[in-house]
């Protein structure tokens, strides 16, 4: 990589570039990942061949290496605007209210101001999800393949896991709402016809993406509860 | 009818001093008054006792030169939007109120004594590439240069900034993106801003980080508070310019 894109990407303008896009893999992983977590309702065979059939392909190594790097950058660079933000105002202010009381102009929400903890919450939310599925209990089925239809199901009949997962959830929900859209505004994506419904289209897939993994523990619970 | 009011204000003899909140009471305020009037009348009164009056930064006192600037109750020139401090008036308060105020905070707008604070950093973002380097002249003929309505129109919200400062003061970052982005998008719509407009954005970002503002969060809080209720879309658009730049090797 020339050194003068480096150099580029360490301003702050760059920075943010590179969390937005950092930012947007790892959704477009949550889009496939959510999309093979669903066909757990599909019952074991369906489920186990497709958990199979991703990890049998070599080429799932680069993709897990290639999540990781993204993963890396995207904390990395947010911790280091992070602490930067906090020298660029040593003395804080003693009355401090959100603009957003003044104009509705602001886009400023809880989700907003939280980035820093509902992303840090993810992170250890990860390590324990990895813990848990990827290096968690090795089952196998009948026909020779890992089991994880089985560990999920025992998994989420622990209402503590269920809980944890969907409180997890929620914080990841959060992260997305905000981050979705401002991935757009950082990667200077901005239109006044088209800004209103990439903000809107970035909230629904904050929805549907937490909303879906939300749901997804709740329902192994209930139908390990009903077996 | 006039009113009571009692002022929590920032003192700070000078920049390596500390400063502390002081507690003044204000007669007779007016509700028509300004809230510098108010101010000023606070300080006929401090310095009729001997006190040193509290020091603040004004000019026009219309709403356009970009001097005043104080954080009122924890809000960048205080409860109305679309304003400077200088246009807010007292008839916002009510008698008995306490009213905060603290100057714009941020490591680049180091204080200098009491509500006053050094802005220069935004002029150095400026000198740095706010410009347009060929004498243009006189005021050329019109349509000798055509531009569309709505690009002069865009350009001409963005160069409505008055460098007031408070995009930085309400940012939870203290970031100048607000400032620098409107002095960017100005030019880069311009047909005068063109051969500059590569270098022109890269310098002045580099002078924005250099000058220990944070970064974005895309949060709008800077578009709140602009008295010139500039838009964040001058954000993207710089992000924009930045991203093309670098990426043709500026």
């Amino acid at each position: 990589m020339p050194s003068q894109l480096v150099h580029a990407l360490s301003s702050s303008v760059g920075s943010k570039i590179l969390i937005a896009l950092t930012g947007l893999g790892l959704a477009v992983f949550l889009v496939t990942h959510l999309a093979g977590n669903i066909l757990f309702l599909f019952g074991p065979e369906t489920f186990n061949t497709y958990s199979h059939t991703l990890l049998s392909n070599p080429l799932v190594y680069v993709a897990e290496a290639g999540l990781l790097v993204i993963f890396l950058l995207h904390v990395v660079k947010t911790l280091v605007l992070f602490f930067g933000a906090q020298q660029a105002r040593p003395q804080g202010y003693h009355a401090r209210r959100w603009a957003k009381t003044k104009s509705p102009r602001s886009r400023k929400s809880v989700a907003s101001t939280t980035m820093i903890v509902t992303g840090l919450f993810t992170l250890l939310f990860l390590v324990t999800h990895l813990g848990t599925f990827k290096f968690g209990t090795y089952y196998e089925s009948a026909t020779g393949m890992r089991d994880l239809y089985r560990l999920q199901l025992e998994i989420f009949s622990h209402p503590g896991y269920v809980a944890f997962y969907m409180i997890a959830m929620a914080l990841i929900f959060l992260h997305l709402w905000h981050g979705l859209t401002s991935a757009a505004q950082s990667l200077g994506v901005d239109h006044p016809q088209w800004t209103p419904r990439i903000l809107a289209a970035g909230r629904v897939l904050a929805v549907v993406l937490a909303g879906g993994f939300f749901l997804l523990p709740l329902y192994t619970f209930l139908l390990a509860r009903a077996s | 009818m006039a009113m009571t009011l009692t002022l929590r204000v920032w003192r700070q003899a000078g920049p390596d001093q500390p400063g502390r909140l002081v507690d003044y009471v204000a007669h007779d305020v007016h509700p028509d008054m300004s809230f510098l009037e108010m101010l000023d009348v606070v300080n006929d009164d401090l310095i009729r006792k001997g006190d040193d009056p509290i020091a603040f930064d004004s000019d026009c006192r219309e709403g356009i030169c970009g001097s005043c600037g104080l954080v009122i109750n924890g809000v960048a020139h205080g409860p109305d939007p679309g304003a400077t401090t200088c246009q807010v008036h007292m008839r916002r308060f009510a008698a008995g109120d306490t009213i905060v105020i603290e100057p714009f905070r941020a490591r680049a707008f180091p204080v200098l004594k009491d509500l006053v604070i050094d802005r220069s950093a935004l002029d150095r973002i400026i000198a740095a590439g706010g410009y347009v380097s060929v004498n243009a002249g006189g005021a050329p003929d019109a349509n000798c240069l055509p531009i569309p309505k709505h690009v002069s129109d865009q350009a001409m919200d963005s160069a409505q900034c008055i460098g007031c400062g408070a995009c930085v003061a309400s940012c939870k970052n203290a970031a100048a993106h607000l400032f620098t982005s409107a002095k960017v998008t100005h030019l880069a719509l311009l047909p005068q801003g063109q051969p500059e407009r590569a270098r022109r954005v890269v310098r002045m970002v580099e002078q924005m980080d250099e000058e220990g503002f944070g970064a974005c969060s895309n949060e709008g809080e800077c578009e709140a508070v602009c008295p010139k209720e500039i838009s964040i879309s001058n954000i993207a658009r710089m992000n924009r310019e930045y991203l093309k730049a670098t990426l043709a090797g500026e």
